[in-house]
């Protein structure tokens, strides 16, 4: 286990700018995610620090060692592809011995090992398989043993649950975070995914569609407390509205046109935010509470109108039009069989929401 | 339904196939068939009927004629051998080195003579190899040889000739199968530890044998029963497998014997095919115990 750093890393294909000096640190032993729009420039990362691409300019060390001009082969990264990529001529056994059959390790290491990567991935029985014959999951953990058999430094995972539905996908991410767990490699995962990144990760990144990196985190500091509007928005779902900060007798608030004045929490970190100027307020929907009843116990209180209603099973999702032609979406668990009060299309609404829940957001 | 729909469809692929099994039955198993009724049935005087006689069978194995076969295969498999030889570096530069814009013009240029006649190939290189041809006249004058030379009717001259009308053959069904060959697999081996040379060893040429035994059946299998290239470029100098046969039916009028050497060739390449499809999987069965 190592750490990573990249250092003012651009990278151009085409004539097209996909990384502008980029400067990234990931944490060695740990699991990193790495989450942005397709097309962000993320692949591009992963095929960087793999040594599959070469940089124009700029310096990427993997501990305190510069491999920028490390050859492939030589370095102690293993991937595991998109898709697969598994070695259709070669069984399961033979895909997995391959790294070690090419440094030359002698058979019986070779033997012994492989059989303990394939036990760990739960893939005992199918060793003289080929490929073609085995499900998704199965080629996943296969693509999995065969990257990690050689005990890397560091593993990458490029988009590697993208071609498993969803029940399968939710097992393999708990393989995979027991498997960071035991081996202690440093895992990058790559992923447009939120629910995967937010799922697997110790820290992730965010890059934003210029390739840039918007803010580095626990899941859960991206989560509730997202640096940008872009961040706010690409992770989870989140309501945003935009005011003018300001002063009042109860404290900090946000003014804004046709609805009146927020009370909103500035934290230290925001202090910074000159007051009087423009702000984005973000709002997570689960954290408005909707009612038909009238209630005190909220610092903040908007009326609207149910305009869609959403059932997705564990939760509903409501929009409220509120009455400067703002929509706001809000997630309501349901929690009971019958609930108290039924909510329908057209039904006037209260919406009550906490100071704290609101994220401000520099315009 | 499910069924009925099979049977169905089934049938539908048997009356689609029928003109094409009666073209082979009318005109390759029935006259094989007669090929070899001729090769083991002799015409006696005495009774006035067809009698059975393995003859001409036993008069194949105990002449110089078994040999020509066995040279004929000998020549076949070489020819085989060095169009892989030349066929599969450039067959890997195409399809791997070269930019996808000029792959299709050089294919091309590759596919282009063989679209001209055999016999016309065969006169061009007659022209290119006799006596004072360019090849021996551009040797003379960088100092090769002292005096040009006569470089047709011998061993070398037959090769050329194989080689050159064959070699597009053997290029591309390897060039499909490797411009096939998926290039994450390739940076999958080299981020495994492999460098090029042992990618090359372990993935792109094992990936690629199902090209080469399509390109080393496409050339074996003509150049065995050629005729036309043995005789013109090697003059009398090398008598092959072919050359015997229209021989035996055409100036010698010995139908039985021609038929003989037919049969007898024939099943020897059956014979080396099965053999060698029952090897592969003979290896494909140990390797899959592992």
């Amino acid at each position: 286990m190592k750490s990573i750093r990249f250092e003012n890393v651009s990278k151009s294909f085409d004539g097209e700018l996909i990384l502008d000096r980029l400067n990234l640190e990931i944490p060695a032993g740990r699991f990193f995610a790495l989450l942005g729009p397709s097309g962000c420039g993320k692949t591009t990362v992963l095929r960087i620090l793999a040594g599959l691409d070469a940089v124009d300019s700029g310096k990427i060390f993997l501990g305190d060692q510069d491999v920028t001009n490390q050859p492939i082969y030589t370095r102690s990264i293993n991937t595991v592809f998109q898709q697969y990529a598994l070695f259709p001529h070669l069984t399961v056994f033979e895909n997995v011995a391959y790294s070690m059959r090419v440094k030359g390790i002698k058979e019986d290491e070779v033997k012994e090992r492989v059989y303990e990567v394939l036990k760990m991935a739960r893939l005992f029985g199918h060793e003289s398989k080929y490929p073609r014959s085995l499900s998704g999951g199965q080629q996943q953990r296969v693509a999995l043993a065969r990257a990690i058999v050689n005990r890397p430094e560091v593993l990458l995972l490029d988009e590697p649950l993208a071609a498993l539905d969803l029940k399968l996908k939710e097992e393999m991410l708990l393989e995979m975070i027991d498997l960071q767990y035991k081996l202690k490699t440093t895992f990058v995962y790559v992923t447009h995914d939120q629910f995967e990144a937010l799922t697997v990760a110790d820290k992730m990144a965010i890059m934003n569609t210029n390739g840039g990196i918007e803010q580095i985190g626990t899941p859960k500091q991206i989560y509730e407390f997202p640096a940008s509007r872009f961040v706010a928005n690409f992770v989870g779902n989140t309501n945003i509205i935009e005011g003018k900060l300001g002063q009042s007798e109860q404290g900090q608030v946000v003014e804004v046109d046709g609805l009146g004045l927020f009370s909103v929490y500035v934290t230290p970190e925001k202090s910074a935010i000159n007051s009087s100027s423009s702000v984005y307020m973000s709002i997570r929907p689960e954290k408005i509470f909707i009612s038909k009843k009238e209630r005190s116990e909220f610092s903040n209180h908007l009326q609207g109108t149910v305009v869609d209603i959403i059932y997705y099973g564990r939760s509903t999702q409501y929009n409220v039009k509120l009455k400067n032609g703002l929509r706001l979406m809000v997630f309501e668990q349901n929690e009971e069989h019958f609930p108290q009060e039924s909510i329908d299309y057209d039904d006037n609404v209260h919406l009550y929401f906490q100071k704290e829940n609101i994220v401000l957001l520099e315009c | 339904m499910k069924t009925l729909r099979k049977i169905f469809s089934e049938e539908i692929a048997f009356v689609f196939s029928c003109p094409a099994l009666l073209w082979e039955c009318i005109f390759l198993y029935l006259p094989l068939l007669v090929l070899a009724l001729y090769s083991c049935f002799e015409f006696s005087a005495q009774t006035n009927s067809w009698v059975f006689t393995l003859h001409y069978y036993r008069q194949v194995f105990h002449s110089l004629y078994f040999r020509v076969i066995l040279n004929s295969l000998k020549l076949a498999f070489t020819a085989t051998l060095i169009c892989f030889t030349i066929a599969y570096p450039v067959a890997y530069f195409l399809a791997i080195k070269v930019q996808k814009r000029f792959r299709t013009f050089l294919l091309f240029s590759l596919i282009l003579p063989s679209w001209t006649s055999l016999v016309v190939q065969i006169y061009a290189w007659f022209f290119l190899l006799e006596q004072d041809g360019l090849v021996s006249r551009t040797l003379h004058w960088i100092g090769l040889i002292p005096k040009s030379m006569h470089l047709l009717n011998n061993y070398f001259s037959i090769m050329v000739g194989l080689v050159s009308c064959f070699l597009p053959f053997m290029i591309l069904p390897i060039y499909v199968i490797l411009d096939k060959m998926d290039p994450r697999l390739l940076e999958a081996s080299a981020d495994l530890g492999a460098d090029k040379i042992e990618t090359f060893k372990r993935i792109i040429f094992p990936l690629s044998l199902p090209g080469v035994y399509t390109g080393f059946l496409l050339v074996f299998v003509p150049v065995f029963g050629e005729f036309a290239i043995p005789s013109l470029l090697g003059g009398s100098t090398y008598v092959v497998w072919g050359s015997l046969i229209v021989d035996k039916f055409l100036r010698a009028r010995d139908w039985p014997f021609g038929s003989a050497l037919a049969i007898i060739g024939i099943m020897l390449f059956v014979l080396i095919i099965l053999s060698c499809v029952a090897i592969r999987n003979l290896v494909k069965r140990l390797r899959g115990v592992n």
